[in-house]
């Protein structure tokens, strides 16, 4: 039976069957390149317009402080979607791949080179960065140009000079085309590992195989995690003396957090594996707990994702709440409710703002699933001759999507709330307060709820929706489909 | 009264059974009034070209695929008309499968695999089926395999392990469906020696898929089908005999 899969390729022109997964896995990477991409080019603008506010404002005049605090800002929030996006597509790709094997054994054993194999891999990422970047900027350029009308509302002085043609966007959509090409690249380590005999024979697909990554790395990880986290207690430290112990907290947090995430695969199962003993042990629960760590790679780095938007957006609300405490710590009665209005608000709009990384992620995470699923027809078809009902396989794939969220989420409110308590404490430790002035020294950590109330439904209604589509593909799975010949 | 599956000796039947693909000049027939029942206790074996409908009858059997026409019957209960939850909970308790390849879910060992048919069904095996389960595995010679995944083990060991499972819930019918298509001849001989032992000392009905002779050699009783009918029914037969009436087939056709 093994000379079936050796006759014909399934590829976009010959198999309508594998030319459709195709689209499936690019289309979530064009809207993920595309969705950043947008979201840079609004940010680009929204710089833009307020330092034209601010320059049209007759009593602000020429402050360029708080226009460079906004570009800053802009910077950083499109570098951590670009982030974000980039490890989606990374992952989206070498998932692509796992299902592309025969495909590309077949190749091999025609004669193609496996550098030429994924050379055309790297290429697909290009175009797909491409086109993102043009869909990207010209939504993002058309929210911009209704921004700009709804804004003018606001504004006692039109700014008759403004122009959403703002030379800079062309850097997000340059840097959404490029972080996709290698992306693609990097999520195409696999291609050099699939041999020419991949193409021949039925062997058992192997679970848990892509655990052994590069020791390398790991190593890399652990020393960034090392010394981030050392940096981090040293501005805790240094905060009970300056203000400057942000800065030093500042670098710990980005070295620790990227240890994290390159380092995800040693860090993300064990927690994936305890969440799955919460799901009990009924066969479906198990079924689930093993799938979401059949590939831990795949699954870890898809979390990891989820994780940096929980993270972010618990962090800012952390170190808001935090803040306001370390402030009032000295304060007897009531705080005027509006004195920290501008606080909140801006605390709200980063929130926000962060939360576009989530979508992102959010993106990915159905994306995962979803060929998780069309790779595993044949499985499911066995599951379902051997007695696993539809509604069986429904919850299966559901407990499935809310094991990697619920995983992601315990995560990022862990890191958010450390990340976020560090940031206000290195800041204001040593800051004098009312009304004696002494400073506040070490606080407990606050949590506000509303915000980790909202993350925990908008992480329930992702789980939800990011299992819609893979469960309606897993229930048309007819029992057949196991016993078909490749 | 009308009479029983049981009352004729049989483990399923099928009646003037009809599949046909597709509609006006491109019409398939892949069953063409078909009538058959697998005896109880017996290994059969149905053979046939590819294209003879030999899968298209088991997948019907099995409740995997539906007829267009005739009826069909797993036990005494008529299956034909039965939703898909009633279908996957008779193919759970009732109907054993082993498949060529890909017979294991690879993220469970093989014990979790040998279970899962319980476990689908929300139960832990009674003390009786335990008892067997334990004999299974120990005349399988899985004992010191039990905790491994399928990419540890063998093809051979696979298959094993699929056997067991099939067997487990001691099922009315048992379908194996070229089970020795992707083993080497000496363990697809030991495959085979398995299930007709599981036929012939623990009356387990089997129904065997395959197009090779030597495999349907093994059985107690070979149906042979052409062009979606059955067009012989022998009994146990030498691998030399099933040739000669397969080739003689092949030329007259």
């Amino acid at each position: 039976m093994s000379a079936i899969a050796t006759v014909v390729p399934q590829t976009a022109a010959t198999g309508p069957r594998l030319a459709w997964l195709r689209d499936r896995g690019m289309g979530a990477s064009v809207l993920v390149a595309t969705l950043s991409a947008a979201f840079g080019v609004v940010l680009v603008e929204t710089t833009a317009y307020i330092g034209a506010v601010l320059q049209a404002d007759p009593f602000i005049g020429d402050s360029e402080t708080l226009a460079v605090v906004v570009a800053i800002l802009s910077v950083l929030l499109t570098a951590v979607a670009m982030y974000v996006a980039a490890i989606v597509t990374a992952n989206t790709f070498s998932t692509i791949i796992a299902g592309r094997t025969r495909q590309i054994a077949l190749m091999r054993l025609i004669g193609a080179t496996a550098r030429s194999q994924r050379g055309e891999v790297g290429r697909q990422g290009l175009v797909v960065g491409i086109i993102g970047a043009f869909a990207g900027t010209a939504a993002g350029l058309l929210l911009a140009a209704v921004g700009v009308q709804i804004g003018a509302r606001f504004i006692d002085s039109p700014l008759r000079d403004f122009t959403i043609a703002q030379p800079f966007i062309v850097l997000p959509a340059v840097g959404v085309a490029l972080t996709t090409w290698i992306a693609a690249w990097a999520g195409s380590r696999r291609v050099l590992a699939v041999t020419p005999l991949q193409a021949i024979g039925g062997s058992v697909e192997r679970a848990h195989d892509e655990v052994a990554g590069k020791p390398g790395r790991h190593v890399g990880a652990w020393v960034l995690l090392i010394s981030g986290a050392a940096l981090l207690a040293a501005g805790v430290v240094l905060g009970l003396i300056t203000p400057l112990g942000v800065v030093v907290a500042f670098f710990g947090g980005i070295l620790s957090f990227t240890g994290l995430a390159l380092g995800s695969v040693i860090f993300m199962p064990p927690v994936l594996r305890l969440v799955g003993r919460l799901f009990g042990s009924s066969a479906t629960a198990r079924l689930a707990a093993e799938n979401a760590l059949r590939y831990p790679e795949r699954s870890s780095r898809m979390a990891i994702g989820v994780v940096m938007g929980v993270t972010l957006v618990t962090m800012f609300a952390v170190a808001l709440e935090s803040a306001k405490r370390l402030m009032t710590s000295q304060m007897t009665g009531e705080v005027p409710s509006d004195f920290f209005a501008p606080f909140d608000a801006f605390g709200t709009i980063m929130m926000v703002l962060v939360a576009v990384s989530a979508v992102i992620a959010a993106v990915g995470l159905v994306n995962l699933l979803t060929i998780g699923v069309v790779q595993r027809r044949r499985e499911l078809g066995l599951l379902r001759s051997i007695g696993l009902s539809n509604t069986q396989v429904r919850r299966m794939v559901l407990l499935e999507a809310t094991h990697i969220t619920v995983a992601a989420t315990i995560t990022g409110l862990v890191l958010g709330v450390a990340y976020g308590w560090i940031a206000a404490q290195s800041l204001l430790g040593s800051v004098p307060t009312l009304p004696d002035f002494t400073p506040a020294g070490l606080i407990a950590p606050q949590v506000p709820w509303i915000p980790v109330v909202v993350m925990v439904v908008a992480t329930a209604v992702l789980t939800l929706v990011a299992a819609a589509t893979p469960t309606r593909l897993a229930t048309r799975v007819a029992p057949v489909e196991a016993l078909a010949a490749d | 009264m009308e009479i029983t599956t049981t009352d004729l000796g049989l483990a399923a039947r099928v009646q003037h059974l009809k599949k046909t693909y597709g509609t006006g000049e491109g019409t398939v027939h892949a069953l063409d009034d078909v009538s058959v029942g697998i005896r109880r206790g017996q290994f059969t074996a149905i053979m046939g070209p590819s294209g003879s409908g030999k899968s298209t009858l088991m997948h019907i059997m099995a409740g995997l695929d539906t007829p267009s026409e005739g009826r069909v019957w797993i036990g005494d209960t008529e299956i034909t008309g039965l939703g898909d939850l009633d279908l996957t909970i008779l193919r759970r308790r009732r109907v054993g499968f082993i498949f060529q390849a890909f017979n294991l879910v690879p993220t469970l060992t093989a014990r979790g695999n040998i279970m899962l048919p319980f476990e689908l069904d929300g139960r832990r095996p009674s003390a009786i089926e335990k008892a067997r389960i334990d004999g299974l595995i120990e005349s399988l010679g899985l004992g010191s395999r039990l905790e491994h995944r399928p990419h540890q083990l063998s093809g051979g060991q696979q298959q094993r392990v699929a056997i067991a499972r099939a067997l487990a819930t001691a099922p009315d019918l048992v379908f194996a469906d070229e089970p020795t298509g992707n083993l080497d001849s000496k363990t697809g001989r030991e495959v085979l020696r398995l299930l007709a032992e599981a036929s012939r000392d623990h009356g387990q009905s089997i129904a065997m898929v395959t197009h090779d002779a030597i495999a349907a050699s093994h059985a107690d009783r070979v149906l042979f089908l052409g062009d979606g009918r059955i067009v012989a029914d022998h009994p146990r037969q030498s691998a030399e005999e099933i040739s000669a009436y397969m080739l003689a087939a092949e030329v007259a056709a």
